[in-house]
């Protein structure tokens, strides 16, 4: 015989291992210029990569740059901060 | 006109004494607000009497900035804010510290000239970090000159005589020079 489980005791969410993203958000300050420049030099993103989402920061608000563990993440968003880019991590919403 | 040149491997930086001045008083004001001393000035909470705390040099609570410079340049890292609080427990003092130590680079670079009163070339200067400290500077003037889309324009229509109007100039200028810098390095 099996015992069903309760409802608290399945929690969807927390089994499925989501990533962590990093997001970094628009502002009126830095300059596109920078803000690829720093992408570059973090990321090792290309040239065009790296301005492909400098522009996607500055049209849509938002743009995630990178993906991978909690830590990864909160090391990403630091050195972004470090860079005065404004970055924030969350859970990946999409499944 | 001040210019940033890529002298072999390294970059240089020609300046008039007026424009020395300004950055360095600039630089001055923005260690103020980061705080110069040493971390337990910063973080002098009540954690000081505990002798864990202490030996690990980790604050108990670090608490969001009030002021508005302060919470751009350290921002928050979630938007959940127990989750920000923690992260900021853990790297705050290392973030603030680092932007320290490069607006004290660039305030040691200028010293030189002010000190002598005269403009001149800083020579040897690294880029990286003097990219960061003007980046920290024109976000600390940005958020006390509420910077938008249009500031600009705001900006042309000012009369000359209005005070902001020299703080709007010293803004736009330092975009400048960065982009001046980026310029060489993309």
């Amino acid at each position: 015989m099996v015992k069903t489980l309760s409802k608290e005791e399945v929690n969807i969410s927390e089994l499925i291992d989501r990533p962590w993203i990093t997001i970094v958000w628009d502002d009126p300050v830095n300059l596109m210029n920078y803000v690829t420049h720093v992408f570059i030099k973090l990321f090792g993103f290309s040239k065009e990569k790296a301005h492909e989402l400098m522009m996607q920061v500055h049209n849509e608000g938002r743009a995630v740059v990178s993906t991978g563990t909690r830590e990864e993440m909160e090391r990403d968003v630091q050195r972004l901060h470090e860079h005065g880019l404004w970055a924030t991590l969350q859970r990946d919403d999409k499944i | 006109m001040s210019n940033f040149e890529k002298v072999g491997s390294g970059y240089s930086l020609d300046l008039t004494l007026d424009e020395a001045q300004i950055l360095i008083n600039l630089v001055e004001q923005l260690l103020e607000l980061l705080g110069e001393g040493d971390f337990f000035h910063h973080y002098d909470s009540n954690n000081l009497d505990d002798p864990l705390a202490q030996l690990l040099a980790m604050p108990s609570e670090i608490v969001t900035p009030d002021d508005p410079v302060l919470l751009r340049l350290l921002p928050n890292a979630y938007a959940d804010p127990e989750a920000a609080s923690d992260f900021r427990r853990y790297t705050e003092p290392q973030l603030r510290g680092s932007k320290q130590r490069n607006l004290r680079l660039v305030r040691e670079q200028l010293t030189v000239l002010v000190d002598e009163n005269h403009g001149g070339v800083i020579e040897e200067l690294d880029a990286d970090i003097w990219l960061k400290a003007i980046n920290d500077l024109r976000i600390a003037l940005s958020i006390r000159l509420e910077i938008n889309e249009d500031s600009f324009e705001t900006f042309e229509l000012l009369p000359d005589e209005d005070p902001q109007k020299s703080v709007y100039a010293v803004y736009f200028w330092l975009g400048w020079l960065q982009e001046n810098l980026l310029g060489l390095l993309l």
